[in-house]
């Protein structure tokens, strides 16, 4: 048998031959049971070319050898090998923007293992591409090999990092309905500025540019716009200056409202009349996608409610191009008919299990349902345990059998947090709190918070398990105790202990909410100097005699319901929706206080100019304290009213006032408004994060307790202002989105007080969380 | 260039590799394990693919382990089982990655990845190494992850039978009675099939299910549970042998 | 306004129920009422259809309206041998043993937890 030509393969002719011995040449580190145990010729027997052809590609795909031949001579087989270098060291050099480690996972050549020189070209690229995902796109890479001898190599990258590609402009073109500072806040990609150096959104990022398109698409769709197109999204890069200049060109097309709406049903025994009332889109408001697809949700929800369980509904838009508007027609006919064999639930190495699984409304054995996994999906998300929440479907056991795969990835929801803040009114607060969202994995939220200030000092632990007896109630329990000491504003110290428990009880998904709770707390308020403890030894000069009146210790034990309505975007500087709360309390179950308490909220949000981003926001909010037997309130349960809710007034500023002592002495009723618009600073570019607002605060505070009123007559003091008189201000506000935390300063004039009122023009407040 | 300056030494640190490894040995009986992991790393780096290298492999695996990081033992015995795939350490090297990835076993309402892997790597040992002196310990820690992983199917079944999903419960405990036979769980899972059955109506697989639990597990509480539940309605449980829950017990005695 | 009914397991309908008698074979059974719920063997095999009604009003636990399990009973050599039905009335009220087998695993303590979520605290810029 005459070998047949050369090169790394060499193959016999085909028919099979015995292969008495094997023999390994070449090898010095590997063994040559290592090399053995990858051919499939064995000593012995009888082997085809097949099996050389089998055994060098086992042996290449190793990754271990250079080069691999395998020759019959006579009897026995040689295999001659040689090895691969080894890397002794893989190093980095001149990187400073991304670690060694980072770029070590981005290579595929590690320490010990063999140099190819195709992996090491495919490493210099991966290099790159992790420069160029950190916006650095003129960096370069020089890989160095060094002999260390005996077939070992050290392997060091050379990097020229070079500055940051940053995003020089961001233009629009073909937008005349939205100003190019609006689509700017719609984007995530941002132009590179004064804080460049903290940012890492304004770098391009491909990702981030289709990310962007679709933000725009959406935002659009929601306003009207229904063939909004991007044309083209272009990031051309300018190699001297190293920057990029990035341009939308988008087609708006017609704004459009809804034409007539219908919902046709391909399944024969559904009544469309009561389907009707689940359609979100009514003819004549402005065309929004998000309304289709709320409508689109709920009408198969309704469907399945009624018994269709497969029911699929797909919504058709006619345009009609001369009245602009889109009339709507829901088709509602049957799905596949499929059912849920198995839902799994991956990767929760701390949520516990039934955590996931309790946030689906559709069982094992249920009909498969696209919308209930998307509302899951929701759900899961908005519990913010966990990064990605990805729910993917594969065929079942069966072909009308689907397994549900449920895989997340969790993160930390453990918080140690530290604030410092400063008010005008409270001094410098500081506190540090402990909290875990996701409390032993459970789902429930722990927080334990200590807090000091000038003269305060708060204790606090609150305890929320989401999932009350296996239902949707939200079961809260807390603990407090607050220490505040004299200072300007209250002239006496107030001591307040208590805790409480709590059931929130959803009435309508979201929306609409009823808090049933019980509270109980010890209040000790003590004259600062310690002399006067009641009316009889009251120091007059110093306290008014309403508030020795309520020195001492006692206790109230209450309960109370609140009904809460909020359809706000987002709980931190709503820009739209709705709050309204309405709750009582009432105080006598045991205690020395019996009363009820009445109050009432309401807040509304608006973007009054989209186009510059200005927000209008409406609050109204009133109270009305009643004490239920013949015995008289004390100041601190009577309603005070300053410069938190009317801004021009100091804290507790407002209302009836022992005219000896001036001390504020609350009323029985309250009442405040506020209209106020925000907007952002015309000039400076958004990202600084200032932002200006106009408002005019009004409210007032009246009719004390008439008890309390006669025991101050009788002192020398008289009770001031007791009247429903309405104290407002004009003002303008500053915020700062800081990096360290939002800070707030108003200046207000009061337009209407009384003479006995405390006005406070400048108001500063803010604190940093971190 | 500027940078091999420290290499230099470290490439030319050449104290043959038995007296690395002999220094490992002694760290490593000292207790000082930090260090022999250090001095095996070194000499695996400095000499790989050598005669100690593969020792120090086999060391660096059972260390790691002994430390805690399970990761590293799981990496190391990995990388030796892909090298020296027919050596006689092999078995041990599975050994270690079973025993790495058995101390991570979670409790049931979480994910069992971890379980699956060390029940698949102890099966693989008892199937590839019948004979090696660690199939004996494989054996018990396989029947343990099994019944880890029947535990958390009998978790979701209860969750689903509390809420009145009788389908999911069902199959659920169907699953730990056909495929975990050998697992404590099986008693409940029978019990569980008594209950949920007995609750929708359906009688004879009630009765059956309890008498199967009673012919396998007589002296067991769930059986006087399910016989006093079914005693309640005045049924009494009676086997219907052509029933899938028997006939899966025809074969096997389980006690 | 605030009940939502669900239909859970398995939709049977009449005209689905009309199309299934004694004699039919286990693919006629599984082309007009689908895959079965569960499936268990009484000397033969046996499909059962499970199926719920459920209403929740707002946070109250969901009580069970109506519930009906299907049996499709088959002889040794696939036909269908009888038809059974039962209904929420047959079912039996059964307040579920709340023992559990015991399991091992370990547990995540308070601690571990929280500081874990102490390593990478986030600006969150």
């Amino acid at each position: 048998l005459v070998p047949v030509g050369p090169g790394p393969f060499s193959v016999t002719t085909a028919e099979a031959a015995v292969a008495r011995t094997i023999e390994v040449r070449g090898n010095t580190r590997i063994e040559r049971e290592t090399v053995l145990s990858y051919l499939t010729i064995q000593p012995g027997r009888n082997y085809t070319s097949s099996d050389i052809d089998e055994s060098l590609k086992a042996l290449f795909a190793t990754g271990l050898f250079a080069t691999v031949d395998i020759q019959p001579r006579g009897g026995t087989v040689v295999v001659t090998v040689t090895e691969n270098p080894i890397i002794n060291q893989v190093a980095f050099e001149g990187n400073r923007k991304v670690n060694d480690n980072a770029l070590r996972t981005a290579i595929r050549s590690q320490e010990r293992s063999m140099l190819t020189r195709a992996r090491v070209e495919s490493d210099v690229q991966n290099i790159l591409e992790a420069y160029r995902r950190s916006g650095r796109f003129d960096a370069s890479v020089e890989p160095k090999i060094i002999d260390r001898g005996s077939n070992r190599v050290d392997l060091v990258f050379e990097i020229n990092e070079g500055d940051k590609t940053g995003v020089e402009r961001i233009s629009f073109i073909g937008n005349n309905s939205f100003s190019d500072g609006r689509l700017r806040d719609v984007i995530r990609t941002r132009q590179s500025g004064l804080l460049s150096w903290l940012r890492s959104t304004d770098t391009y990022d491909p990702d981030r540019l289709a990310a962007d398109q679709e933000a725009l698409r959406e935002y659009y769709n929601r306003k009207g716009y229904a063939d909004f197109r991007v044309v083209s999204a272009t990031a051309d890069l300018d190699r001297e200056q190293n920057v990029f200049f990035v341009t939308f060109t988008v087609d708006e097309g017609e704004r459009y409202e809804f034409g007539d709406v219908e919902v046709v049903s391909s399944i024969p025994d559904i009544d469309v009349n009561d389907l009707y009332s689940e359609v979100r889109t009514r003819p004549g408001n402005r065309f929004d996608s998000l309304r289709v697809e709320q409508s689109v949700e709920d009408l198969t929800l309704k469907a399945s409610e009624l018994g269709y369980a497969f029911a699929q509904v797909r919504p058709r838009a006619l345009r009609n191009y001369e009245d602009n508007t889109i009339s709507l027609i829901y088709y509602i006919e049957e799905g596949p008919r499929a059912y849920v064999e198995r839902i799994n639930i991956i990767g929760n190495d701390r949520t516990r299990e039934y955590v996931i699984r309790r946030e689906f409304d559709l069982a094992e054995g249920d009909a498969f349902n696209r919308v209930l996994l998307d509302k899951a999906e929701r759900r899961l998300n908005n519990l913010d345990f966990f990064d990605s929440v990805r729910i993917s479907t594969a065929r079942g056991s069966a072909p009308d059998r689907v397994v549900i795969n449920v895989e997340v990835m969790e993160k930390a929801t453990g918080a140690v947090s530290f604030g410092v803040g400063y008010s005008t009114s409270d001094g410098v607060i500081g506190d540090i709190s402990v909290s875990e969202r996701n409390f032993l994995g459970r789902g429930q939220f722990v927080k334990v918070g200590v807090g000091g200030g000038t003269d305060t000092q708060t204790y606090e632990f609150q305890f929320v398990e989401p999932f009350f007896l296996g239902r949707r109630i939200a079961l809260s329990l807390d603990a407090y105790r607050r220490v505040q000491d004299s200072n300007d504003y209250r002239s006496f110290n107030e001591e307040q202990t208590g805790g409480g428990f709590g059931f929130t009880l959803p009435l309508r998904e979201e929306e609409l909410r009823l808090r049933l709770y019980y509270n109980i707390f010890q209040e000790k308020n003590e004259d600062p100097d310690s002399k006067s403890t009641g009316v009889g030894n009251c120091d007059t000069s110093r306290l008014s005699l309403a508030v020795c009146d309520s020195l001492g210790e006692y206790m109230t034990s209450l309960v109370g319901y609140q009904l809460i309505y909020n359809t706000l975007n987002r709980n931190i500087n709503p820009t739209d929706g709705f709050y309204a709360s309405f709750g009582q309390e009432f105080a006598g179950l045991g205690g020395d206080s019996t009363w009820i308490k009445t109050t009432a909220k309401g807040r509304a949000f608006h973007e009054v100019l989209p186009d510059y981003g200005i927000v209008g926001a409406v609050k109204l909010e009133g109270g009305h304290i009643h004490a239920l037997t013949d015995d008289r309130l004390r100041v601190p349960e009577q309603f005070m009213l300053g410069g938190n809710l009317v801004r021009g007034f100091e804290n507790r500023g407002i209302g009836p006032r022992d005219s000896s002592t001036d001390d504020a002495i609350g009323g029985r009723f309250y009442v405040a408004g506020s209209l106020e618009a925000t907007f952002p600073f015309p000039i400076l570019p958004p990202e600084i994060g200032l932002s200006g607002s106009v408002f005019a605060d009004a409210g007032s505070v009246w009719d004390a307790d008439d008890d309390l009123v006669n025991i101050v007559n009788g002192g020398p003091g008289t009770v001031l202002s007791n009247g429903f008189d309405i104290r407002s201000s004009v003002g303008v506000g500053i915020q700062w989105q800081s990096p360290f935390g939002p800070l707030r300063a108003d200046f207000a004039w009061p337009v209407s007080k009384q003479d006995e009122d405390k006005t406070q023009l400048f108001r500063l407040s803010g604190g940093t969380r971190f | 260039c500027s940078s091999t300056g420290d290499q230099d030494d470290y490439a030319l640190n050449d104290t043959p590799p038995e007296v690395l490894y002999n220094e490992g040995l002694a760290l490593r009986s000292q207790g000082n394990l930090k260090a022999a992991d250090d001095k095996f790393r070194e000499l695996d780096r400095l000499y790989p693919y050598s005669e100690y290298a593969k020792r120090s492999l086999v060391n660096m695996a059972f260390i790691n382990y002994r430390r805690g990081n399970y990761t590293d033992a799981i990496t190391s015995a990995r990388r030796f089982l892909t090298l020296y795939p027919g050596n006689e350490d092999a078995a041990y090297a599975l050994y270690i990655i079973g025993q790495s990835y058995y101390a991570q076993i979670p409790d049931i309402t979480r994910d069992q990845r971890v379980t699956m892997e060390a029940a698949q790597a102890f099966s693989e040992l008892i199937q590839r190494y019948p004979d090696s002196e660690y199939v004996a310990d494989s054996r018990t820690k396989l029947i343990a992850a099994e019944d880890q992983l029947a535990g958390k199917e009998m978790q979701i079944g209860r969750y689903y039978l509390k809420k009145r999903n009788y389908i999911a419960a069902i199959n659920r405990f169907k699953t730990v009675v056909l495929e975990y036979q050998t697992t404590r769980h099986v008693e409940e899972a029978l019990f569980r099939l008594t209950e949920s059955y007995y609750s929708l109506g359906v009688v004879n697989e009630a009765q059956t299910a309890a008498a199967v639990l009673g012919h396998n597990f007589p002296d067991t509480a769930w059986y006087k549970n399910a016989y006093a539940l079914l005693n309640e309605g005045g049924y009494a449980p009676s086997e219907d042998s052509g029933s899938w829950i028997s006939r899966a017990f025809d074969g096997i005695n389980v006690l | 306004c605030f009940t939502t009914t669900y239909t859970r397991g398995h939709v049977i309908t009449e005209s689905m129920l009309s199309q299934v008698q004694v004699g039919s074979s286990k693919e006629q059974v599984q082309l007009v009422l689908g895959s079965p719920s569960t499936v268990s063997s009484l000397d033969g095999e046996a499909y059962y259809y499970i199926s719920q009604k459920t209403s929740t009003t707002a946070f109250f636990e969901p009580d069970v309206v109506d519930q009906r399990v299907v049996a499709v009973y088959f002889d040794e050599d696939g036909y269908v041998r009888d038809l059974a039905n039962y209904g929420l009335e047959d079912g039996q009220v059964v307040d579920f043993l709340n023992r559990e087998t015991r399991t091992g695993g370990r547990d995540y303590g308070f601690l571990t937890q929280i500081m874990r979520g102490v390593q990478n605290p986030s600006l969150g810029l």
